[in-house]
């Protein structure tokens, strides 16, 4: 069964000042994989300026806009249709001998392959003397322990918005324990990489209709590489695994990579950002 | 002996623990001196105090200046010149080329493994954290294919001649390495001031880098391009190197820009003229990493052009040296540098390194904390000789606080054997008289894919502060010809 998805993606941009010179890159098209299909992007921008396609360098699809007139607003929308595969995230035997992915992720040429997904940055760095808040436990299988960490993610932390801003560290996250989709997932990748298993985070849209709990923007999860199995969603905001409502953008080591809108403005003074997302799907 | 009559060296003092470029083991003037330290003492000292002066105007007059960063007034400041050129004989010419070319070479098969295969890492040579807890290391150029496989198009080899009498490398500049202009305008000055001396030597030229450069810039040309057009870029007139970049511009006949003169529409990069726009093709850049683009990288850099980077990975610009080379230029991988050549190439190394002790591991940390006093204490990131702490010239408190800081951050640091660097008479202003000076050797060397060219001459750098090791401009060193002589 398939899904047609409609997410329509607005934002309003004034400022104080007139701004003679300005760069938008847009990282918010849902990606073509094997379950997201012919994906048509619209996009508009007020000033009418060139909408430019291009590829970031981690290799997601980019929207860039550099209009050429000076400007003290201007609103952009964009309207992707597709379709989504259902997805069943169980599709694997999970009755898997462990043995051998445990022993592949002790691996040395495995660190090296995934290592981007394994090292720590500032936004995935566990402060001092919590790496053992959450610990994995070796006679359980991988995938249970990582539904373990989705479910401890989900209960210590409250998800709160405004608390926390999209840059963040752990130390704040841990010590508050109040966060956003961003912060859940920092902390699940966090304590992922810790114990070995190749975590990265993931930027794009929740479909909200069944109740889910996500930002009224842009959502995050994570996908883990479990060897033999392949990466596999993980979505500690809402302590369930990636499902059809899951629409994919881009991933990265951490937000860092996947912030979706960067912007260059050449102003001075005050500026206001309204943005809103809809997501709808239909059977 | 004939030398004590020179008047010029009558009060020469020669230090013999230390090894003197210009005598032998036996304390007479090499052969290859010999002419030079005649012409020389014809001359008296008050002859080398009017040149000197006129020298160091004519290097004002043209704007041959650099900026020091850190004191609070940015001042420019000649590189002071120094009027007695350094020879190098043909035959150790050929030991430092080619181990110059070797080093390029080494290091660019590393960087083209660990962006793509890892190879040496997997077989556990290198290990993994060097690149991993690397600020340099860029993902984003994970399996990027850069144009005729050339990372380090450009390299800087900073080499020293130790009391043994044998050369040894102190860094691999791959990022920016900058010098190269100097030496050009070092050879130009001293002509103008001492043109009979060139009469009794066959020195190689060294005006023809810019042709070299170009040459190479143009053979990485995106693919589908006919004749590219190079630029070169800089990020602005308040760069201690601005001179130098405006030189090379000036002297390959291309355009100088900084970034607000570029932008990016489409994944092609142009330039704006007052014809319009142009495109552009390959570009030299002399702007780090973190500052290239700033919707890729550092969004603060006022310095990049927005989109290059994605415009390089389709591409359709070539950008020397290749982002992400930087990782190579890291003090913690120059100590593997013997074990990378071995690698790569099956070769020994030509040129030798300096033993390197790394903080990171237990058991030479402890040694180092043992022994700072007759150690350099390097940080593995910093260039231009900042965060340098030389053991020997430290007092307790000073060698307490470096202890301190390499315990926070043991990654930060690696330690060498104090080198001593040989010596050359130097023309010294407040004496009036020439001295001993130490002084060190910058290498220029272009890797292209069918192309490798080192500059027969180089960068000799001389601390001009007696007993001052450490040779960079910003540290307040001064320059020399130098000489490479043509085989017999």
């Amino acid at each position: 069964m398939s899904n047609e998805y409609k997410i329509t993606y607005k934002t309003e941009n004034t400022y104080d000042n007139w701004v003679n010179n300005a760069y938008w890159q847009f990282l918010i098209i849902p990606m073509e994989n094997n379950t997201q299909h012919d994906v048509n992007v619209e996009f508009s921008n007020s000033l009418f300026a060139d909408n430019e396609y291009s590829i970031n360098g981690f290799g997601f699809k980019t929207i860039r806009v550099h209009p050429k007139i000076k400007f003290k607003q201007i609103n952009f929308e964009a309207q992707f249709s597709f379709r989504k595969d259902d997805i069943d995230p169980f599709d694997f035997p999970l009755d898997l001998d462990d043995t051998l992915a445990n022993e592949k992720i002790k691996e040395f040429d495995f660190k090296i392959d995934f290592e981007s997904f394994l090292k720590r940055t500032p936004l995935t760095t566990l402060p001092d003397g919590t790496s053992s808040i959450f610990i994995f436990d070796p006679s359980n299988s991988i995938f249970k322990n990582l539904q373990n960490l989705n479910h401890w993610t989900f209960n210590h932390i409250q998800f709160k918005a405004g608390v926390t801003q999209v840059d963040t560290e752990l130390k704040d996250v841990i010590a508050t324990r109040q966060g956003v989709c961003q912060d859940f997932t920092h902390l699940f990748c966090a304590m992922s990489r810790k114990n070995g298993i190749p975590a990265r985070y993931v930027s794009g849209y929740l479909n909200q209709e069944h109740g889910l709990i996500g930002d009224s923007q842009m959502h995050a999860w994570a996908e883990v590489y479990i060897p033999l199995v392949g990466w596999k969603g993980f979505d500690p905001t809402n302590n369930i695994m990636a499902n059809t409502n899951h629409i994919k953008v881009c991933h990265g080591k951490d937000y860092k990579d996947c912030s979706p809108l960067k912007g260059i403005i050449y102003s001075q003074g005050q500026n206001k950002t309204k943005y809103s997302v809809k997501v709808q799907s239909q059977q | 002996m004939a030398n004590i009559e020179n008047q010029i060296f009558s009060s020469y003092q020669k230090n013999p623990e230390l090894y003197d470029e210009i005598y032998d083991g036996e304390g007479k003037i090499k052969e290859v001196y010999q002419k030079l330290f005649d012409i020389y003492g014809e001359h008296s000292i008050s002859d080398y105090v009017n040149l000197n002066s006129k020298a160091k105007s004519s290097f004002f007059n043209q704007g041959i200046t650099f900026q020091v960063y850190g004191d609070n007034d940015v001042q420019e400041k000649i590189f002071p010149f120094d009027l007695f050129p350094r020879i190098i004989d043909p035959d150790e010419w050929d030991i430092i080329e080619r181990g110059s070319i070797q080093r390029s070479k080494a290091l660019n098969l590393f960087l083209w493994d660990i962006y793509h295969d890892k190879k040496i890492l997997k077989d556990k040579v290198v290990p993994i954290d060097l690149i991993t807890s690397s600020a340099n290391y860029l993902d984003q150029m994970n399996g990027v294919n850069p144009p005729g496989g050339i990372y380090n198009h450009i390299s800087g080899t900073d080499v020293i001649k130790h009391k043994d009498g044998k050369y040894y490398v102190l860094e691999d500049n791959i990022r920016c390495p900058s010098g190269v202009s100097y030496v050009i305008c070092n050879r130009t000055a001293l002509k103008k001031a001492l043109f009979g001396v060139f009469n009794h030597y066959q020195t190689h030229t060294v005006t023809n880098y810019a042709e070299n450069l170009l040459e190479l810039l143009e053979s990485v040309k995106p693919k589908g391009v006919d004749v590219p057009n190079v630029v070169v870029i800089t990020p602005g007139m308040f760069n201690s190197a601005f001179y130098e970049h405006s030189y090379l511009a000036k002297t390959m006949g291309v355009e100088l820009v900084e970034g607000r003169d570029l932008f990016v529409e489409n994944d092609f990069v142009y330039m704006k003229t007052i014809k319009g726009p142009e495109k552009v093709d390959v570009i030299y850049r002399r702007i780090d990493d973190q500052f290239i683009d700033p919707l890729e990288f550092r969004p603060d850099s006022a310095l990049g052009v927005p989109g290059l980077f994605a415009a390089y990975k389709k591409g359709n610009v070539t950008l020397a040296n290749a982002p992400g080379t930087g990782v190579a230029d890291d003090k913690a991988v120059y100590t593997y540098m013997p074990q990378i050549i071995k690698y790569y190439l099956n070769e020994e190394p030509i040129l030798n390194n300096v033993h390197t002790y790394h903080c990171s591991r237990p058991d030479e940390l402890k040694y180092v904390l043992e022994h700072i006093h007759e150690l350099v204490i390097k940080p593995v990131d910093e260039a231009g000789g900042y965060g340098i702490s030389i053991g020997n010239t430290l007092t307790k408190a000073e060698i307490e606080k470096v202890k301190l800081e390499i315990k926070e951050s043991p990654r930060k640091y690696v330690a060498q054997p104090i080198m001593s660097l040989s010596v050359h008479p130097t023309y010294i202003d407040e004496t009036e008289s020439f001295e001993q000076r130490h002084v060190d050797l910058r290498t220029f060397t272009i890797l292209g894919k069918d192309k490798e060219f080192v500059l027969k001459g180089g960068l000799t750098r001389v601390a001009l502060k007696r007993g001052n090791l450490i040779v960079n401009s910003s540290q307040g060193g001064g320059s020399k010809d130098t000489w490479v002589l043509k085989k017999q």
